[in-house]
């Protein structure tokens, strides 16, 4: 990369204009992946921190809760099993209105006082006394305090917060816990049979968990996929992510292509001083790898500066750092294999053109 | 012989028929000797360059170069061949915009495969032979055409080579420049002990080689 180094002093104006367009697409690509992260956290973090490993829902529900109805009836045989803990779990989305006139949408877990479900040790209690609400951290620092009572729309039936557990949201809402009966209370009023919306089971990787008649077992990310809206964003932004890397690839394969094209005499005059193939490809594609990199890795690093800032505002923004970068060396990667469509030019150059009078 | 063009022909397809650009040239140079060839526009002296200086096989005939047939070769010795014992001063200077004076001749070095320091002091110690010791750091735009070409014969000698070749080196210089870097090409040249050819226009420049090709319509027209 004799050449290729000096070159890039030499033309530095040009490789900035082309080092920008990439640094600009990075930044992108890396904004878009907080972006997918943080969308993705808001729809199932509440879901991903409930400590299950797996969940049993009625067949044919899709993963929705909405759409699972189970009785004791199929708790029974899994409370029966020694390897595997079960606890009931009630999940539906309610409206709450505080004193002061303000609507907030809860996504509402219903769980059994003791359950291992239970948000924490001090949360256990809260369950079992009178019935409460133990709130997403979120909502603390919206204003909600201890104490303040929220009247649950539709049922008029007015609970007490008792407490705050982590932050989590479920479907982009703000999730909430109660006890497994005020959950059915509020949900079937005084006609409950004993319904919930599903099973969460905890058991080590390999044991065995055979769904019986009538119900079906899924692993707790499969769950995720039942979150309302999940699904639709995480296609969409994948989708752009894809349109990004095939942008990026055109973009740099173009400029390399012209720029080959614009340097060809000199390429033939390196190929007439003895320069083989492999030198003068490895020259035009190191030349290349080096903006690539430099461009990205700026473009990245401003991505993370900017996440910095938005971090702790409303925007649901999470950098996850292993992430972004395999999403950034995959830009590098197809950016090369953009090159590499020219690369047949580079190598192909006839250095008897050496010869011919520069016109 | 350190370069003998046996039987040389050189055809190109020219609509249904062949166009024949180099017929039947011969030619030795031995080792510190100096051939000028001459010849109209369109002659074929670039042609005779190019496959002298192993840029373009011939369509017939041989080219041995220290004893080595070139044209038997395959393409990548062929490559390594013209590398190591071929220095070539192209018509226009020829030189990479982006490098220094120094870098012009050391990157020859460079593509050898040598990093040395030796390298480095080499590339120096030609270019202050060529007189341009003060113009070390300075890229082509900022050089006249004669310290161009000075350039260019400092990098043509970088290797050592067995051949050197030009192809109207002072046709882009005035006359009395022209003088000078010919008779700086020529005397370089010799020193080294090396097989040189010099394509050019000029019947006072010819008369300073030792011999003389006279090339016409591809073919060996006159020689001395
Ligand atoms: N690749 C090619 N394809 C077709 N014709 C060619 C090719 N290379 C050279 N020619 C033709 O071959 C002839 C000889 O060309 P060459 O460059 O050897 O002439 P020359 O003696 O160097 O001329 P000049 O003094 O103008 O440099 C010219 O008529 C040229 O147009
Ligand atoms: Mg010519």
């Amino acid at each position: 990369m004799y050449l290729a180094l000096r070159e890039l002093r030499f033309a530095r104006g040009r490789f900035a204009l082309v080092g920008t367009v990439i640094a600009l697409v990075a930044m992108l690509t890396t904004m878009l992946s907080g972006l997918a992260n943080g969308l993705v956290d808001d729809g199932i973090s509440g879901l991903r921190r409930l400590p299950m490993t797996d969940l049993v829902l009625q067949q044919g529900s899709a993963e929705t809760f909405s759409r699972s109805t189970l009785t004791d009836a199929d708790l029974a045989p899994w409370e029966g099993r020694d390897d595997v803990d079960a606890s009931p779990l009630g999940v539906s989305f309610v409206n709450a209105r505080t004193d002061g006139g303000k609507t907030i949408d809860l996504a509402l877990y219903g769980v059994p006082a003791g359950s291992f479900l239970a948000p924490r040790p001090d949360a256990e209690g809260a369950l079992e006394g009178t019935p409460g609400l133990v709130l997403s951290q979120e909502l603390e620092d919206e204003g909600i305090e201890v104490g303040d009572e929220l009247t649950v729309v539709g049922v008029d039936e007015r609970l007490p917060v008792l407490g705050f557990t982590y932050a989590g949201s479920y479907g982009h809402v703000d999730i909430a816990f109660t006890s497994l009966e005020t959950w059915q209370h509020l949900l079937y009023g005084d006609n409950a049979k004993g319904r919930f919306s599903a099973i969460a089971l905890r058991a080590d990787d390999d044991t065995t968990l055979e769904a019986a008649d009538g119900t079906e077992v899924v692993t707790k990310e499969e769950a995720y996929a039942g979150s309302p809206g999940y699904a639709g964003e995480t296609q969409t932004m994948s989708m752009i992510r894809w349109f990004l890397l095939v942008i990026s690839a055109l973009i740099v394969g173009a400029f390399f292509i012209v720029w080959t094209m614009q340097r060809s005499r000199q390429i033939a005059l390196l190929k007439a001083l003895g320069a083989s193939r492999s030198y003068v490809a490895r020259d035009a594609l190191g030349q290349l790898a080096v903006v690539l990199v430099l461009a990205t890795a700026v473009g990245g690093g401003v991505a993370f500066a900017l996440g910095g800032l938005i971090d702790g505002t409303a925007v649901p923004f999470r950098l996850a750092l292993v992430p972004a970068v395999s999403a950034l060396v995959l830009l590098v990667v197809v950016g090369l294999l953009g090159c590499l469509a020219g690369i047949r030019r580079v190598v192909a150059v006839d250095p008897a053109m050496a010869l011919r009078a520069a016109d | 012989m350190s370069l003998r063009l046996e039987n040389i022909s050189v055809a190109v397809p020219d609509g249904a028929t062949e166009r024949v650009l180099l017929d039947g040239v011969d030619l030795d140079v031995g080792p510190g000797e100096v051939v000028a060839v001459t010849g109209a526009s369109g002659s074929g002296k670039s042609t005779l360059v190019a496959v002298a200086g192993l840029l373009r096989q011939p369509d017939g005939g041989r080219v041995t170069i220290g004893g080595t047939d070139a044209t038997a070769l395959k393409d990548r010795r062929r490559v390594r061949l013209r590398r190591d014992a071929v220095g070539i001063v192209y018509q226009s200077s020829n030189l990479l915009p982006a490098l220094t004076a120094r870098e012009q001749v050391a990157i020859l070095a460079h593509i050898s495969g040598r990093r040395d320091a030796a390298a480095k002091d080499r590339a120096i110690e030609l270019l202050t032979r060529v007189g341009l010791e003060d113009r070390l750091d300075a890229r082509p735009a900022q050089l006249s055409g004669g310290e161009r070409q000075r350039v260019a014969i400092a990098r043509a000698l970088m290797n050592e080579p067995v051949v050197v070749l030009a192809d109207e080196p002072t046709a882009s210089l005035d006359p009395e420049l022209g003088e000078l870097v010919m008779q700086l090409l020529i005397d370089e040249a010799r020193r080294l002990g090396a097989a040189t050819v010099v394509v050019t226009h000029d019947p006072d420049q010819a008369g300073r080689a030792d011999r003389h090709l006279h090339l016409h319509r591809g073919e060996v027209a006159a020689r001395t």
